[in-house]
């Protein structure tokens, strides 16, 4: 649409004027103002007043063009325009009668234009900050208007007006409250302008559009469409309507399927535009809730989420929601899952800020017991390993959830209690001590051999400088007496957590202090008294 | 087919002989004169009686179950034969009586019945009844009475004399002078109470015997009653008497045994018996006296002697302990004692021991009490002079601390100062704490006390003899706040730190004046924030000055370890608040401070624990950029090793560091990364680039972060890569014994191999080359040890659970009889109480009914009875009338007919 841009691009420059003029607006004196307001009052009078004042209409069109002095001017102007045009809807004005003159097709074919312009006018004040608030309540009221008045005997829908809206809020100068308002009030709450706004998010989207710009678009439609949040399950619930609803009771407006038709369209619009790698994380995110719950055929995301999934790195952690939603939920089948899953365990997720959700999947993941043990075992042995570099966080989340797959997987306790019983075993062992057998460059956890091989790690972390690490970490070579541990309590520990923790507690008692005092704490001990320098003055230059 | 019930009856008449042949004419006469026909009336009568029953049914009801046998039942079996018939025509019978009583009576009779004893009994004289009125008046009111019902009001209408019954059957009214009465009042009580109670039980049998036996009672009770109670309190002093003769005895046969003891033992062992050793008692430091009196027999006199000897040992001033004077030996072993326990404490501690055992140890510590001051005493003993004065004379003591405050003998009038507290605080806890620290205190302080300010160090340019410049103050306001100390110390070189300090404690020494040991207190707190305020002075005052300020710190620390725990903790939340990722100078040694202050091996420990989460927290977090950065990184690796010597505890976040540190440092990238720690390039490279020509050590100035030349920056990274090679050897040293070193160590060797590889190693000085070499040649044999000694986890050799088991609940009250069981008791209760209110229901209704009955029946028959006489009497009348209407129309007809006769 070239009137559209060129409109736009005249706004944007009107924005740019109107806001250098505004602080001296408040210099003005009243009077010009109040006699700009009494003058568009006397003209919207004389407009009901009689045909022939129609032309008063372009003035006021003008007025609210031209308003580079005055933003109220032209808000009056338009609120004053929305009232003679709902009138002249109400009234039929804007509808070709039959039997009308010539003269009268005239007229009716001029009010439309005027019409037109109106509307393109209001979606420019859409874009602009503190009044689109007015202009989207002024473009929803004419579009409820329009749609009760201007079928004839058939539901009718003014989606192109929509579309208008719907364009003018996804430009990437759209001014983001209107948006949130038109989202929230009216696409959350009523459902023929959800499907409508889906239609027309997909029309807008299939618009070719420059790399930049697409970028806003993006933000601006995800916004949109992320304020949808519940889906709806039955036809029963679609009841809420805007515009009355049609009277045949087979209107599409009425049937789930072209509901969720449409909405698969425009998310499918949106998935399929060239994402950054933000972009795609951010729609990864709520994949599960708010994106595949729409989708009659999720094979269509199905691919997006693999692509993701195979990316690597946190695209593919966020992508593992989606996935799992599509594996439990639509049935889809993605063969080398767990060896992706394997993959993803590497040094940064335990490092990672996505750490406890990726857990709380992965625990899902693998709590079925009908899984390979070789596998899960493969899991235990790497993440142990990992612990081995991780911070307190992770290796608490480990090591329960450990002791959960343990419990779970009975054989999977021959890596904590492996006895060498026979002669020739002991010899070995002995003779030529013990390697670890398993793999670590394996990716297919099926062939690791860590079921071979034992614990070690965990061992080791229970002597954690932690005391509360620690403690835990031996909870594995205690007896297995607790069914399992509820690994949400142990998800989201950080170390700013643990240390508030540790500091927020008062002193009871009364803390133990070294009963050596240290005679050398900076300087090298004297010769020949006998004790060695500390690490510190050994490795450190204090004078 | 049973015969029918005519023929059975035949039958049975003519059995009972009923019916039989008929008899002759002349037989019948022979009986009838004989009697016989007359008793074979009554016979028959008998028999027909019986037939009658046998045929009716409804005569008989038997019980419903059959009887049980009677030895399945304790109740007594009686097959009753229960008479419905019977019992319901004498019910009905006794209900018409009654019926009729009250028809009879009706509108005859008033409302109140005189139901005075023998009212209806004409044959009773008036005085009878009077007498038999009384008694039973008065049995009603002795019945009631009970002793301690002070509701009850016949108590207080009783007549009493002297506050004294005056009652017929009250023992009151004996003599005064009968002696019993009054010696045993208390007694009394007990014993009418008894009565009472035991009359109450009694109650419930029978009233009728009750009175009876009251009456037979009565008169007796009281003797008999004094007379048990002392016969009891005899009877029970003999008792314990002949038990203490019988445990005298055992007594002496015990000790006997005990003695003839030692001879079984030799002649267990088999040797022959010697000589008998002299008796325990009489040790070799025993007081012959007070063995001779041991031995002695005659007690009371031991006794008395006792308690004088005490009375004077406690009056005698001589008599306080004096301090013995030990050996060196002695001194040296003790001293190594002490410190096994604290190790042997510490080494509890590390190990996380549940918290009992530490206040085992303040017990054990309680008893050592003593001996503690005996240690220390004999230490100060080593010094005579000032240690006396101290001891001796507080006013000598003041003058002992001018001494130490113009630099002379601080450490030893404290240490006496302390000692002497610690005898006079009562206090347990205070106490214990405070001994804990004594020794140790006594004994680091003197080399401090040779270290310090006051001693004359070579090494470092100290005051001589007051101050640098020689104008130091003697006296100081002890500042309450780190700003007072400021103040305080403004004009102050920052080498007469240590000397003010020294100063300010011995001036506000807690013994001087109980004030001072708050303020001391406030002041050990602000010399924690000095030291973090001093090392972040631009000017890096010298650490010997800093070190000096943390031994006092922990010195002060043995007497305020929760206000010091408390500022440090305070330190490292500021620092974990503010700047986490960014340590200052002061921050680091406020770390360092707490390393040795505080034990850092201890399982968990209020300051130690957060200090080292601070620290991985920084490592852990922390993407290093500068090379300011990895410096703070490695002083903080360096602390989190030093505070692991001895607990050996993994610390992951140090081989994190070091192997990305080393990483980063190295010439060339790796190839492959070993190991799973994550690197952090950062964005301007700070490999390294040429060999430096000097060589240094870091120093903790180089974390603070600023510019540097080209071959600062060459050295210091030659100097950081040597630094962390030092830290990996330390820390493959710290952590060799774990499970787990070959995972940890392996990816770190291949960075060394790496940086021994040809792309690397000429850029590396040779100091480091021969550094690396070693290292490598180290951790190849530390990890072919590791692998040797590796072994299968064996982590579950547990016995195994056993099956829980619980105990079966009992229910007191179970019946297995009872048809429904139910725990609930209260609807238990209820149902109880409905199926009563039924049964009560019916049988009112029952008898509701029976009584309406019995009167319409009564007035049917009465009506009857009525009209039957009605009846009668209208048929008399009816008769009599027509009788004389037929006698007056026979008349008539005579006269008629006479009249007829006359005519003609």
């Amino acid at each position: 649409m070239p009137g559209l841009v060129k409109a736009s691009a005249g706004s944007a420059k009107r924005k740019r004027s109107s806001s250098d003029k505004r602080p001296s607006k408040r210099a003005r004196s009243e009077s010009s103002e109040e006699d700009g307001q009494a003058q568009i009052l006397l003209l919207e009078n004389e407009i009901f007043e009689s045909k022939k004042n129609y032309n008063n209409v372009a003035t006021l069109i003008k007025i609210l063009k031209t308003d580079s002095e005055d933003a109220d001017d032209s808000v009056i102007a338009a609120i004053s325009l929305c009232r003679v045009f709902t009138r002249f809807i109400v009234a039929g004005d804007l509808a070709n009668k039959k039997g009308a003159t010539d003269q009268e097709a005239v007229v009716v074919k001029w009010l439309k234009e005027r019409y037109t312009e109106y509307k393109n006018s209001l979606f420019d004040l859409l874009g602009e900050e503190g009044i689109s608030a007015t202009a989207l309540a002024l473009c929803m009221r004419l579009l409820k208007t329009e749609g009760e008045n201007t079928r004839t005997q058939e539901y009718q829908f003014p989606s192109s007006f929509l579309t208008g809206i719907v364009q003018a809020l996804v430009k990437p100068e759209s001014d983001a409250n209107a948006r949130k308002e038109f989202s929230e009030k009216f696409v959350e709450e009523y459902d023929d302008i959800r499907f409508y706004t889906f239609e027309a998010i997909k029309r807008v989207l299939e618009e070719p559009r420059s790399a930049a710009s697409a970028h806003q678009v993006f933000d601006n439609v995800f916004e949109i469409l992320t304020t949808i949040e519940s889906v709806p399950e039955s036809e029963e619930e679609l009841e809420d309507f805007y515009i009355p609803a049609p009277k045949k009771s087979k209107h599409a407006l009425f049937t789930l399927t072209k509901h969720k038709k449409r909405a698969q369209d425009a998310w499918y619009a949106l998935v399929t535009m060239d994402l950054s790698e933000d972009q795609r994380k951010s729609i990864l995110k709520i994949m599960s809730t708010s994106v595949a719950p729409w989708f009659i055929k999720p094979e269509l995301l199905m691919d997006f989420c693999t692509d993701s999934y195979n990316a690597g790195g946190s695209t593919s952690l966020a992508a593992l929601s989606g996935l799992f939603y599509l594996i439990q939920e639509k049935n889809l089948d993605y063969p080398s899952f767990y060896q992706k899953l394997y993959g993803l365990l590497d040094s940064e997720i335990m490092h990672s800020k996505h750490r406890s959700s990726f857990f709380k999947l992965m625990d899902t993941f693998l709590s079925s017991t009908h899984l390979p043990v070789v596998l899960v075992a493969s899991f235990v042995k790497r993440l142990s390993r990992l612990t081995l570099n991780a911070p307190p966080g992770g290796v608490v989340t480990v090591v329960p959830w450990i002791y959960n797959i343990l419990q779970k997987h009975p054989t999977c306790t021959f890596m904590i209690h492996r006895v060498t019983r026979t002669a020739e075993g002991k010899a070995l062992l002995e003779s030529e001590g013990l390697a670890d057998p398993f793999l670590v460059e394996e990716e297919d956890p099926m062939k690791t051999h860590a079921i071979d091989s034992c614990l070690w790690e965990i061992v080791m972390l229970q002597s954690h400088y932690h005391p509360n690490v620690a403690t835990l970490a031996k909870i594995i070579s205690e007896q297995f007496t607790k069914y399992a541990y509820n690994l949400e309590d142990f998800l989201d520990h950080t170390y700013g957590s643990m240390l508030e923790d540790e500091l927020s507690k008062d002193v009871k008692k009364v803390p133990v202090v070294e009963y050596e005092i240290p005679k050398k704490i900076f300087s090298k001990q004297e010769e020949g008294s006998g004790k060695e320098d500390s690490l510190l003055v050994k490795l450190w230059d204090f004078n | 087919m049973p015969p029918s019930q005519l023929k059975r009856l035949k039958a049975s008449l003519r059995e009972q002989g009923v019916v039989g042949p008929q008899q002759s004419k002349k037989q019948r006469k022979q009986n009838a004169q004989n009697g016989v026909s007359k008793e074979k009336r009554v016979h028959k009568k008998v028999a027909l009686e019986g037939i009658r029953e046998q045929f009716n049914p409804f005569e008989f009801k038997l019980a419903g179950k059959a009887p049980k046998f009677e030895v399945t039942t304790n109740r007594k079996t009686s097959a009753v034969v229960r008479r419905p018939g019977v019992a319901k025509g004498l019910a009905e019978e006794r209900l018409a009586r009654a019926y009729e009583e009250d028809v009879q009576r009706r509108k005859k009779v008033g409302g109140i019945v005189d139901k005075r004893f023998g009212e209806n009994d004409p044959t009773m004289a008036p005085e009878d009844k009077m007498l038999e009125r009384f008694t039973l008046e008065k049995q009603r009111r002795h019945k009631n009475s009970s002793a301690f019902d002070l509701e009850d009001d016949v108590m207080p209408g009783e007549l009493t004399h002297m506050g004294q019954s005056l009652s017929l059957d009250s023992p009151a009214l004996k003599d005064d002078f009968d002696e019993k009465d009054l010696e045993l009042s208390d007694e009394e009580d007990h014993p009418s109470d008894d009565e009472q109670t035991r009359k109450r039980r009694r109650s419930s049998a029978g009233e009728d015997e009750e009175d009876e036996e009251e009456d037979e009672e009565r008169p007796e009770r009281k003797k008999s009653k004094q007379e048990v109670m002392k016969e009891l309190i005899a009877k029970s002093k003999l008792h314990k008497y002949e038990r203490q003769t019988a445990k005298d005895d055992d007594e002496d046969l015990r000790e006997e045994l005990d003695l003839e003891m030692s001879d079984i033992h030799a002649l267990l062992r088999g040797a022959v018996p010697r000589s008998q050793p002299p008796p325990p008692a009489s040790g070799p430091g025993m007081n012959p006296d007070r063995a001779a009196l041991l031995s002695g027999t005659d007690k009371g006199k031991l006794d008395k002697d006792y308690d004088l000897g005490l009375r004077q040992m406690a009056q005698d001033k001589r008599s306080q302990p004096t301090e013995r004077t030990k050996t060196e030996d002695e001194r040296i072993e003790e001293g190594s004692r002490k410190l096994q326990e604290l190790e042997a404490k510490r080494q509890r501690r590390m190990e996380g021991a549940p918290e009992s055992s530490d206040e085992e140890d303040a017990a054990a510590n309680d008893g050592d009490e003593e001996e503690e001051d005996f240690g220390l005493g004999s230490g100060l003993k080593a010094r005579p002079t000032a240690a006396e004065i101290g001891i001796e004379d507080e006013d000598d003591f003041l003058i002992d601390d001018d001494l130490v405050a113009s630099g002379s003998d601080l450490e030893l009038s404290e240490g006496d100062s302390s000692d002497e507290e610690a005898e006079e605080l009562d206090n347990d806890e205070e106490d214990t704490d405070f001994l804990k620290s004594l020794l140790t205190e006594e004994e680091a302080r003197r080399p401090e006390f040779l270290t310090g300010a006051n001693g004359p160090l070579p090494e470092a340019e100290m005051p001589e003899q007051n101050g640098v410049n020689g104008d130091l103050a003697y006296t100081f306001k002890c500042p309450q706040s780190h700003e007072e100390l400021l103040q305080i110390t403004r004009g102050v070189s920052v080498f007469d730190l240590p000397t003010v300090v020294q100063r300010i404690r011995a001036l506000y020494h807690p013994k001087l004046n109980s004030e001072n040991k708050a303020k001391l207190g406030k002041f050990a707190v602000s010399l924690v924030d000095h030291i973090s305020y001093l090392a972040n002075q631009p000017q890096q005052p010298p650490f010997l000055i800093l070190e000096t300020l943390i031994r006092h710190i922990h010195s002060l620390a043995k007497t305020y370890p929760v206000e010091i725990g408390n500022t440090f903790r305070s330190h490292l939340q500021a620092f974990g608040e503010s700047r986490s990722l960014s340590p200052t100078a002061g921050d680091l040694v406020v770390l360092t401070a707490i390393g040795t202050v505080f034990p850092t091996s201890d399982h968990f420990h209020q300051v130690v624990t957060p200090a080292i989460l601070t620290m991985t927290r920084y490592l852990g977090l922390k993407i290093p950029q500068t090379l300011s950065d990895y410096s703070t990184g490695a002083y903080i690796c360096t602390l989190c090793l030093q505070y692991q010597r001895i607990s050996k505890r993994y610390v992951p976040e140090v081989m994190n560091f070091i192997e990305n540190t080393l990483c980063v440092l190295a010439p060339t990238k790796l190839a492959r990364l070993p190991g799973n720690f994550p690197l952090h390039e950062p964005k301007a490279s700070v490999r390294i680039a040429g060999t430096s020509k000097s060589t240094r050590r870091l120093t903790i100035y180089d974390c603070i972060p600023r510019e540097h030349s080209g071959d600062d920056e060459t050295s210091l990274k030659a100097a950081l890569l040597e630094t962390n090679l030092s830290l990996l050897d330390a820390a493959a040293d710290t952590w060799v014994d774990k499970s787990s070193f070959t995972e940890v160590f392996t990816p770190a060797s291949k960075i060394l191999q790496h940086l021994s590889s040809k792309a690397c190693r000429p850029t590396l000085s040779p100091i480091t080359q021969t550094h690396l070499t070693k290292l490598t040649q180290k951790l190849t044999i530390l990890l072919k040890n590791a692998h040797m000694t590796r072994r299968p986890l064996e982590l579950h050799h547990h016995r195994p659970l056993a099956i829980k088991t619980a105990i079966p609940k009992f229910e007191e009250s179970y019946n297995p009889d009872k048809k429904h069981y139910d725990a609930d008791k209260e609807r238990v209760d209820a149902a109880k109480l409905r199926k009563e209110f039924k049964r009560e229901k019916k049988g009112a209704m029952r008898e509701l009914r029976k009584d309406a009955a019995v009167v319409a029946r009564e007035s049917l028959r009465e009506k009857r009875e009525r009209d039957a006489a009605y009846e009668k009497k209208y048929k008399r009348l009816v008769a009599e009338i027509q009788g004389e209407e037929g006698h007056e129309a026979k008349a008539y007809e005579r006269e008629k007919e006479w009249r007829k006769k006359g005519k003609k």
